[in-house]
């Protein structure tokens, strides 16, 4: 039971430096297309609009100002200014509002991808340079000696350690991180760089895991009560997704607190009460089609991420695997190791628009005043924002299986496909938490 | 992996309905699973439902928004999470901390003593708040 099941060299973890290096540069080109490029030429009409809206209000000042002539025609002619001018005011409000959000979805989802492809290059780069230079592994055939059963692995440790240090200089580095965007922070550069060796710690930590993953070890099977004969792997999965329920049954109960003695737009409109007291996120989204477009959208993003996740399962287990006679899925889809891999990278495409989304209309609502300093505004950025770090998670592991799925001989198979099955169940756990998330918090 | 035939009340209609468009259970599932998103987000954006005058009640939504909830619920459960045709001792590990949430969600989150809903008091645990008055 010892050994690894794949023999893979350890400077096949370079193909991962150099990913990361390319992802570094995708991340520049995004940043300058959306949010330097389309970004600047938004802000420019933001800038416009507010223009005419200034002219506008001025104007409208002014005839508020002005008095009513002494006949009856110049007095009409006066409330007929008045009222266009109004009518003039009112369209330049909602138009500075729309060049306003405009603006911000650019410049969100620039900020967005750079950042998150900082990230991902961190985790390729970090993890593939650690891994690239460890000493190769003795092949001594020891198969089947029990002696050599469950060695132990440093990596929980690791990360353990990185993340007790990152969150002990985590106060510290989001005031600088805040200083060196120009805010009135002061930055705290000790608690900065503890903050990033913590982070470079629990990434080594990840790529010493990953490493030991991508080498392989026989699945070890469950041997009593009550999973005797299963994966162990799988029942851990399973109970760590009960402890995960209980996380989101946490927020939902607080929300359904809360919910139950706001006065919203919602329980008016149900006959429960008659002043509005408080405005949820969902009374700014639901009521027209551009607001809703994000949430909706993200929903579509997840639950085809679920499928293909799915597929990329389906694939790796289907051992008289055919592609397509579909030129085009033939193309995409061209051999079962490439197609597991791709499969999983439209996974890893679709998750991450999913957090740009998110965070694009995360940055609307707060333009629009919607924010955590207010009870309606803690519990939906509380829940939406745990929501979208398990689906951040989520991306970082699928990094990994990208990764494996392409430098493996076989990719993914019959005989490894159980990481994919074991994942899956993690990204369609977060999927179904969005299922009850999507209504509660954006319909409701 | 898919390839074994569903049965059962709900899963033989999806299985029945994978037969008659020809693909396997995932694909269905997944349609199902747009088709339901798409219904409630429409049930909550439209006032009336289209091309008549009949207005949509809140507790007309209320009740889409729990009927997809658990469809949808299912489908992912049931099929993407292998649950149906897995050994039964993973639906009992994900059903274990149902009771667990379902008692926050009444213990914690129905217990507003100053709801503005008028739960029925069946529906609402009688907590004795005098230690936050005295």
């Amino acid at each position: 039971m010892s050994g690894s099941l794949h023999d893979v060299k350890n400077d096949v973890w370079m193909r991962a430096v150099i990913v990361s290096v390319i992802l570094l540069f995708v991340g520049g080109a995004a940043y300058g297309a959306f949010a330097v490029g389309v970004g600047s030429v938004k802000k420019t009409d933001w800038d416009a609009a507010d223009e005419v809206l200034v002219e506008a209000k001025t104007n409208w000042n002014l005839l508020n100002e002005t008095e009513a002539g002494g006949t009856s025609e110049e007095a009409a002619d006066i409330h007929e200014q008045k009222k266009d001018a109004r009518i003039a005011y009112d369209e330049a409000k909602e138009a500075e509002i729309d060049a306003h959000l405009s603006y911000l979805t650019w410049i969100t989802a620039g900020k967005t991808l750079l950042v998150m492809m900082i990230i991902y290059a961190a985790f390729y780069g970090i993890s593939g340079f650690y891994n690239s230079i460890q000493p190769e592994e003795e092949h001594d055939d020891h198969h089947g000696d029990d002696h050599e059963e469950h060695h132990g692995s440093a990596s929980p440790i690791m990360m353990a350690a990185g993340l007790m240090l990152f969150m002990i200089g985590f106060p510290g580095f989001v005031n600088t991180c805040k200083s060196l965007l120009g805010l009135d922070y002061q930055a705290e550069m000790g608690d900065f760089g503890l903050s990033i060796v913590g982070a470079a710690i629990t990434i080594i930590g990840i790529g010493n895991w990953w490493n030991e993953d991508l080498k392989g070890q026989h699945e070890q099977i469950a041997s009593s009560d009550p999973f005797q004969g299963q994966d162990i792997r799988k029942a851990g999965m399973w109970v760590f997704l009960i402890s995960e329920t209980m996380v989101f049954a946490s927020f939902f109960s607080s929300y359904l607190r809360m919910r139950t003695g706001w006065c919203t737009e919602w329980a008016v409109d149900a006959g429960k009460c008659e002043v509005v007291d408080t405005i949820t996120a969902s009374d700014l989204l639901r009521h027209e089609v551009g607001t809703l477009l994000p949430g909706a959208i993200n929903t579509f993003a997840l639950i085809i991420s679920s499928y293909t996740i799915v597929l990329a399962l389906k694939v790796a287990k289907d051992t008289e695997w055919k592609p397509s006679e579909n030129a085009l899925m033939a193309k995409m889809f061209p051999t079962r190791k490439k197609a597991v891999r791709n499969y999983l990278i439209i996974t890893l495409a679709l998750g991450s628009m999913f957090i740009v989304l998110k965070l694009v209309e995360w940055s609307h609502l707060i333009a629009e005043g919607f924010t955590i300093d207010t009870q309606a505004g803690s519990i939906f950025y509380v829940a939406t924002g745990a929501h979208g770090l398990h689906v951040f998670i989520g991306l970082l592991v699928m990094l990994f299986m990208v990764f494996k799925a392409d430098v493996l001989e076989d990719g993914y198979n019959e005989q490894n496909g159980q990481g994919i099955e074991y994942f899956g169940l993690y990204w369609h756990f977060v999927d179904l938490a969005w299922v009850a998330i999507f209504p509660a918090f954006y319909l409701y | 992996m898919g390839e074994h035939k569903y049965t059962g009340p709900i899963a033989g209609i999806f299985q029945k309905m994978a037969d008659i468009i020809g693909k396997d259970v995932y694909y269905v599932n997944f349609l199902i699973l747009m088709f339901f998103t798409l219904f409630e987000v429409a049930a909550v954006f439209f006032e009336t439902i289209p091309g008549t005058d009949i207005k949509i009640t809140r507790t007309a939504v209320w009740g889409v928004l729990i009927v997809v909830g658990i469809i949808k619920g299912y489908g992912i459960a049931a099929f993407f999470m292998h649950l149906k045709g897995d050994p039964f001792i993973y639906t009992r590990t994900a059903l274990f901390p149902i009771i667990f949430a379902a008692l926050m969600l009444w213990g914690i989150g129905l217990s507003n003593p100053s709801g503005i809903d008028e739960l029925p008091s069946w529906c609402t645990p009688n907590w004795d708040y005098s230690y936050v008055t005295e």
